[in-house]
Parts: structure tokens; C-alpha cells; sequence
């Protein structure tokens, strides 16, 4: 716990140094986005076989597991050398939005309408089969930024729209790092208040020659990863070096519920309860997508409505795993809170405060489940990326090596295992700690329904990684 | 941007093509329906005029819809005027998709594709 508290990433030498420099977003952001471009190319024009084609691969495989184990063992360092807020920054130069985002649009509904969209589109189009189709998304991606914030001013994109920045948003959580105040009582002393408002010329006030946080986190009330970057506009900003990238308990940051810099008041936010609650099923019901049984339960539905299409039997699996089940399971869980754990707490707070505790549990499920792609196919962006130029005739690589392949399945599930026994422990964690914080009659009876519940999602994770893998594309006709 | 796109035109338009559209390929597969574990692979091949296609090399390379699997290849051998065989280990259920590649006796080469919907666990 000593360790944790001290620690802070930007004074360790060589990362340190790297990520203060005034340009180390970009220096982060230009191999991402020349592997991106290569990806939307090969995508295109490349084979048209998912473990063929570097869009597929190194989207589906090693993007997102990458991904969650950097949210696991640090942050939210992807936003941070995101290649789509490259290109935004230099459209900038051109284009000076003057609009701001609708005022009831500054939540997170339409992201997670669109999270939604992303896993749906996920399964409907069988995008980790289809590099054109994943190129595609890609490309979707750098448009949307692009337009959106050619049009509105600050961040806009990364904190209203971006599904991708949502589930990092989320999943950061529990990261063990925090962009974060070194010592409040600088910032106590401090009159700019740069690591907001941005390092103005002293000449010309209305020229920022350093933009402060574009994502309306001010830095002494902020608290937690939510809604962060890891831009590091604050730590160029802060004339005192009073920011840094400082250690942290995991998931903590559930517990509390100050009053926080941007984002406000957790048990008065329903639409992030509602992003924690899509994250924690949502991992569920993407892992559900991989696994044999899901095929018998879609003919099963299909058979029952009398419709051969997938469309309306997809749709009818989200709305049972991400409406229905949510809704019963949570409901019950809130009833029990009030009726037997004696919380006099309204209906819906009480189900907004304690939604956020399955974020590690639907953490721990996304973790298990990428994991497992990322760590059976570690190796084999080598042998896609040396036939991408054999494909287009230039083999400086050599020929492909396709034997390379990752861990075996075996080792792996052990991973996974952990992972998930991992997210259990700390949505018990948060659950207990709110309870024992907020509810001061029966903390523990409160406690209980809401384990339940998490043990619940485990038990689910837990059978689902014991169900033989299925990699199937097309069971019912699309449409 | 333009000349990106006139690159990507360009480039697309070199890639070297394998395909063979005067040779018929057709194939069997066994058990019905295939599961996890060896299947066996039985090839016909003829040409535009209906001839067994005999004495050459095919490979099979199995590969998996989902990305980031490695492929599992297998070797045939002619058991009649231009049929072939193959014992290949599909690994995992669901959708495969096989390519065959192919050197035929006066050297040309040549891939062909086909999938193995299904396959149970």
C-alpha cells in the first residue's frame, strides 16, 4: 500500500521524461496512426480472411486485449495515443469550432446508444470475420472525430460520443493509476488555474499557447479516471509541475461520492450508472457471442418467433441481456436493499449508488475474454503482417511464418480464471465498502443482495468460460 | 489524399491473382457433420473439359473465421485419376474456410477456396 500511494509514473526516469515533453501525445499518437492507416489499407485491399488481414488481427485480437491489460496494469494510456485525436488536432489548424455541444446532449446516453450499436453491429456483421467491414469502422471512427469536433468546441467526441472512450472511461476505474494533484495545497495557492483554463500569451490573453483540460476535469476536484484522457494538457499546463500520474487502490474510486470536476455527483448521474451497468453485462453478452450454446439459443429463438432472419433474434438476446435481465436482477437486488437491509433511500438511487460496484466484476469478464484472444493469438500479427507484403508483392519480411500462434488455450484459461476471480473480489470490495460508508442501519444485509449479484455475473463468467469456443459467422440468414 | 487513394488503386490493381476459372474443383467432407478433430478431405478436380486433373501437389491450409488463430495445414495424396485426399485437424467449432494451393504437373500454380460450415465441438 506504501509502494502504491508514493508511486508516480512521471517520475520515473526515462517515462517520466518521455511523457512530460510538450510533444509526447503526438510522438504516441503517429505509430498508431501509421499502424491504423496500414490496417484501413489491408482491410480494403487486402485478403478478404479474418486471420489474413491485419485490420481483423490486430483490431479484434490484439487491439482490445492490449488494451484492457494496459487498463489493468496502468491507465487510460490508449486515449492518450489515440490516432484519431491526431488528426483532429491538426484539422484544428484549419477549422476554429465556435458551437458547443447541445446542453442535452452532455451525457453519456448517446454513447451508450452507441456502445450498444458497436456491440450489435459487432455480431450482426460478424465484424471479427470481415476486414472490410473492420476498416471500415475504423475510418467510421476518424470521421466522427474528425466532423464532430471540426464542429464543436473542446472534447467533444471523446467525452459525449466515443464508444471506445466510454468503456476505457469505465474500465479505468480500476486502473492503479490517476492522473492526479500532487499536493492540493499548491493548487490552493495557485491564481491561473492553467491546468483548466489553458497558459494563456501574455500579450494576447485570447491566444492559448497551451490548452488546459478539454474534457472540463479541473484537476484540484477531480477525482478518479472518469471521463480522463490521459491527455496530459494538465501536466503541461500546471506551471508548478503540481500534476502527475500518481498510484492509486484500484477501484476505489467507486466508493466515495464527492462532488466531482466535471462529472458531479455518481448517485446523481443515471446515465453513468447506466454505461456501469451496459460495461458489466456487456461483457457477459459479448463473451456469450463466442460460445457454442448461443447458436442453439438463436435457432431456438428463431423457431419461436417463426423468423429466419438474425436481426430481430439479436436484437431480442440484447434486449434480454442488457434491458430485461439487468432490470430484474438489479431490481431485485435494490428491493432487498430497502426492504430487508432497511435503506431509506429512494428506488432508483439506491440503484444508481450501487450499480457502479459491477464495474471490476464486468471488468474482469471483458479482461478474461480479450485476454484470451490476445494471448492464443500473440504472435500472429508476424506472419499477417509479412504476408501483407508479400500480398502486394514486396516481401522484405520474408515469407509468412504461419506457424507462430501465442499461448495455448489451456494456460491461457487459467488467465482468465484470475481475471474474473479478480473482478469478483473487487465488485464485493466496492459493494461492502458503500454499504458500510453510506447505509448505517444493515450494512451487511445491504451488502448481500448486491454480492449476490456479482457473484451471480461471475458464475455466468465462470460457465461461459468453460463452454467450448465456437467461431461461427452466419447462423441465420442476415437481415 | 487523391493521390493516397490513386495509390491504393494502383497497388490493388498489381496484386498478383492465383485463380484458375477453366479448372473445377469439387469437394466432399467426412464425417457429416464435421466436428472437432481429424476430418477427411476428398478433392475432384477437372478441367474445362471434364478430365481428371491427375499428378499434382495440393496443400490445404485450414483457417478459422476469427482472427488471431493460427491455421492448421494438411498434404493430400491422389487416390484416383484426379481425386485427392486429406486428413485435416480442424481444432475448433464453427466456420472454416480452406484454401487449397495447388501446383499442377506443368507448373502452374494455383489457389482455390472453399468453406466447412459448422463444424460441431
Amino acid at each position: 500500500m506504501f509502494f502504491l500511494t508514493l508511486m508516480d509514473l512521471l517520475r520515473i526516469p526515462l517515462v517520466g521524461t518521455l511523457l512530460t515533453k510538450r510533444h509526447a501525445r503526438t510522438l504516441l499518437q503517429i505509430p498508431v496512426f501509421i499502424i491504423s492507416a496500414a490496417m484501413i489499407f489491408h482491410g480494403l485491399f487486402g485478403p478478404q480472411l479474418a486471420p489474413r488481414n491485419l485490420a481483423t488481427t490486430v483490431t479484434w485480437v490484439h487491439f482490445r486485449g492490449a488494451l484492457v491489460l494496459v487498463l489493468l496494469l496502468a491507465g487510460n494510456f490508449f486515449c492518450l495515443a489515440c490516432p484519431f485525436m491526431l488528426v483532429r488536432n491538426l484539422a484544428r489548424k484549419f477549422f476554429h469550432p465556435v458551437r458547443n455541444w447541445p446542453r442535452r446532449l452532455r451525457n453519456k446516453w448517446l454513447s451508450i446508444g452507441l456502445f450498444i450499436a458497436m456491440l450489435f453491429l459487432y455480431e450482426w456483421l460478424d465484424l471479427w470475420a470481415s476486414p472490410w467491414w473492420t476498416a471500415w469502422l475504423i475510418i467510421a471512427y476518424f470521421a466522427g472525430a474528425l466532423l464532430i469536433d471540426a464542429v464543436f468546441k473542446h472534447a467533444t467526441f471523446c467525452k459525449f460520443v466515443c464508444p471506445i472512450g466510454q468503456f476505457n472511461f469505465v474500465a479505468s476505474t480500476v486502473s492503479p493509476f490517476e492522473v492526479a494533484v500532487r499536493d492540493h495545497d499548491v493548487c490552493d495557492r495557485c491564481a491561473t488555474k492553467d491546468c483548466i483554463r489553458g497558459v494563456r500569451e501574455v500579450e494576447a490573453p485570447l491566444v492559448t499557447i497551451q490548452r488546459g483540460c478539454e474534457l472540463a476535469l479541473f484537476q484540484p476536484r477531480k477525482a478518479g479516471n472518469v471521463d480522463c484522457t490521459f491527455c496530459l494538457d494538465c501536466v503541461q499546463a500546471c506551471p508548478y509541475d503540481n500534476v502527475g500520474i500518481i498510484s492509486r487502490v484500484p477501484a476505489m474510486e467507486l466508493v466515495p461520492d464527492p462532488m466531482r470536476s466535471g462529472i458531479g455527483y455518481f448517485s446523481k448521474r443515471k446515465d453513468l450508472a447506466a454505461l456501469a451497468i451496459v460495461f458489466g453485462f456487456g461483457a457477459l453478452l459479448n463473451a456469450f457471442g463466442m460460445v457454442s450454446p448461443i447458436y442453439a439459443f438463436e435457432q431456438w429463438l428463431a423457431k419461436l418467433f417463426h423468423v429466419n432472419t438474425e436481426f430481430p433474434v439479436l436484437a431480442s438476446v440484447f434486449a434480454l441481456i442488457l434491458v430485461i435481465e439487468p432490470l430484474l436482477l438489479i431490481g431485485v437486488a435494490t428491493w432487498i436493499t430497502r426492504v430487508w437491509g432497511g435503506s431509506k433511500r429512494p428506488w432508483l438511487s439506491v440503484a444508481v449508488r450501487y450499480s457502479y460496484a459491477l464495474v471490476p466484476i464486468g471488468f474482469g469478464i471483458w479482461l478474461a475474454h480479450y485476454s484470451f484472444h490476445f494471448l492464443t493469438g500473440l504472435y500472429t500479427f508476424i506472419p499477417v503482417t509479412q504476408s501483407a507484403f508479400v500480398d502486394f508483392g514486396w516481401a522484405i519480411l520474408g515469407q509468412p511464418h504461419w506457424g507462430l500462434s501465442g499461448l495455448s488455450p489451456n494456460v491461457v484459461q487459467l488467465f482468465e480464471f484470475g481475471f474474473v476471480t479478480l473482478g469478483l473480489l473487487g465488485s464485493l470490495s466496492v459493494s461492502y465498502s458503500i454499504a458500510v460508508t453510506e447505509e448505517v442501519v444493515h450494512p451487511v444485509r445491504v451488502f448481500i443482495p448486491w454480492a449476490m449479484l456479482s457473484l451471480l455475473m461471475a458464475a455466468a463468467a465462470f460457465w461461459l468460460l468453460t463452454q467450448p469456443m465456437e467461431m461461427r459467422g452466419i447462423v441465420l440468414g442476415s437481415g | 489524399m487523391v493521390a493516397l487513394c490513386a495509390c491504393l488503386v494502383f497497388v490493388q490493381a498489381c496484386r498478383h491473382q492465383n485463380k484458375s476459372p477453366d479448372l473445377t474443383f469439387a469437394h466432399d467432407i467426412s464425417p457429416q457433420p464435421p466436428r472437432v478433430g481429424k476430418v477427411t478431405i476428398t478433392l475432384n478436380i477437372k478441367d474445362a473439359s471434364g478430365a481428371p486433373v491427375s499428378r499434382a501437389r495440393l496443400n490445404l491450409e485450414g483457417n478459422m473465421s476469427h482472427a488471431g488463430m493460427a491455421p492448421v495445414f494438411a498434404e493430400t495424396r491422389e487416390t484416383a485419376a484426379g481425386q485427392y485426399q486429406s486428413s485435416m485437424e480442424l481444432s475448433m467449432a464453427g466456420d472454416w474456410n480452406v484454401t487449397v494451393h495447388a501446383t499442377l504437373s506443368d507448373g502452374r500454380k494455383l489457389d482455390h477456396e472453399f468453406e466447412i460450415r459448422g463444424v460441431e465441438p
